[in-house]
């Protein structure tokens, strides 16, 4: 359990949209890198070696294809550096295109942080009383794909005991590791919808049902949301005032460098370590008071 | 594990044959492409690419756009001249030529992908459709008047004016350039 987790849901959920609404709409190489470290810096934080050994699997030919895909198809720019079928192949779409890629990594990375932060229990804690129905399917949904993954585990351990993977063939591997995935896909939306009604002959959702929960509000999830805010609102500000307009076509404009510009990268920069600081703080008390035995 | 090696040698045939069909082509051999000589019997046009509509909706034009270097300043992106009219060449074959032989930049989506089955120019000069407000675009004009008809299925006559327009109103803003050589 991370220390950043112990916070109180309502503070996790700001930290959340303050980092994403950022890194999703401003076009800025400044803030998009920025999103990129403090959420790789999270997940090494919060994650084992292990996984994050099998992310790095993932996420690196993502980032790769996510780049050299935008060349391809945008031609813009006016540094060709070869014609492909009589198109230009520029330097500004693979220079778009890599910080495309630093982006939705960016914010793919944050989502799955915040996947484990905020469960399910979170979620309905946060919005089960105003909006039950949204509550439920997002919790489904957070919890679909490590479901799918635990099932997949399941039914292929179940198969290889009956001998399904005794080949040395890897084409008849991948071809049977299909039929389990047509099977766990159809496991796992039929347990969606029978979720959904178990839920509803519980009686969630019903009018004048009061839910337990173990939240509290403290001083120091209340300081940290207002300082979420603050950074935020910087960020915006600069944004709103175009003092960090950024573009990559015709030629790759310079790194806006106004003094709120500045102001905006480090507001938001702020707002990227808060859950590091959060975590570090925590490892840095524990050895501290181990030090003392 | 026959199965393995059939399967591995297709992926590496499928892969070979996109690389094929590939054309690469440096900077330098693109930008190879020369218009013929004009002679007292060939076919000629009158060809221009003009953007100076632009120079009225400044305020709402891409920012990154806002530079001499790519707007110039009389709106004259390429001043009328006499090209060679080829026989059977549509007024894209003549875009397509013209702006490879001055350097222009391009960009257009091909006859088998535009939803209109002919060549849609997206950008000349990289002044794009909706870089100035949102009826802007790439239109052409012949003599003054629209053809109705995508760029590559209409062909020119000998001694037509040719006319690629940048409108920021739909097309609705052409307006006839004032002392210009008007064809015989």
């Amino acid at each position: 359990m991370s220390a950043y987790s112990k916070l109180h849901p309502l503070t996790c959920l700001v930290g959340y949209l303050c980092i994403l609404i950022p890194a999703m709409f401003i076009k800025n190489p400044v803030i998009q890198l920025t999103s990129l470290l403090g959420s790789v810096l999270f997940l090494s934080v919060i994650c084992d070696r292990k996984t994050i050994g099998s992310d790095l699997g993932f996420y690196i030919p993502l980032f790769v294809l996510m780049a050299v895909t935008n060349p391809l198809f945008s031609h813009n720019g006016a540094t060709p550096l070869f014609f492909m079928n009589g198109n230009p192949v520029t330097l500004e779409a693979v220079i778009y295109g890599i910080f495309m890629s630093v982006m939705i990594t960016s914010v793919l990375l944050w989502c799955k942080c915040y996947g484990i932060i905020i469960n399910s229990d979170k979620i309905v804690y946060l919005f089960g009383k105003s909006l039950p129905k949204l509550s439920l399917l997002l919790s489904a949904a957070l919890k679909f794909i490590p479901e799918l993954k635990r099932r997949f585990r399941l039914t292929s351990s179940a198969q290889k005991t009956l001998g399904q993977y005794s080949t040395e063939s890897y084409t008849d591997r991948i071809k049977r590791m299909c039929g389990v995935f047509s099977s766990v896909i159809g496991w796992s939306l039929e347990n969606a919808v029978e979720k959904n009604n178990s839920m509803k002959a519980r009686g969630y959702g019903m009018p004048g049902r009061s839910n337990y929960s173990i939240f509290k509000m403290t001083a120091a999830d209340k300081t940290i949301s207002v300082l979420y805010i603050a950074c935020l609102s910087l960020t915006l500000a600069g944004a709103f005032t175009g003092k960090l307009y950024f573009s990559y076509y015709p030629t790759v404009s310079g790194i806006p460098d106004s003094p709120l510009a500045l102001a905006s990268y480090f507001s938001y920069f702020v707002c990227a370590m808060i859950p590091i600081i959060v975590e570090s703080e925590e490892a840095i008390r524990w050895k501290y008071y181990r030090s003392k035995i | 594990m026959k199965k393995d090696i059939l399967i591995i040698f297709s992926i590496v045939l499928v892969v070979a044959l996109l690389i094929m069909g590939t054309d690469f082509q440096s900077v330098e051999e693109y930008y190879q492409s020369h218009p013929d000589a004009i002679t007292p019997d060939s076919k000629t046009v009158y060809f221009s690419i003009r953007c100076d509509t632009i120079l009225q909706n400044t305020d709402k034009l891409d920012p990154a756009l806002q530079s001499s270097e790519y707007i110039p300043e009389d709106g004259m992106i390429l001043a009328p001249s006499r090209y060679v009219l080829r026989d059977g060449d549509t007024v894209f074959d003549l875009l397509l030529r013209i702006t490879g032989y001055h350097k222009i930049q391009l960009e257009y989506q091909g006859a088998d992908v535009s939803a209109f089955g002919s060549v849609f120019v997206e950008g000349i000069n990289y002044l794009y459709e909706f870089s100035c407000g949102s009826g802007s675009g790439w239109t052409y004009l012949v003599n003054g008047e629209n053809p109705q008809t995508g760029c590559s299925k209409y062909e020119p006559k000998d001694g037509d004016l040719i006319e690629w327009f940048y409108t920021c109103n739909y097309g609705e803003d052409y307006t006839p350039l004032q002392n210009q050589t008007q064809p015989k």
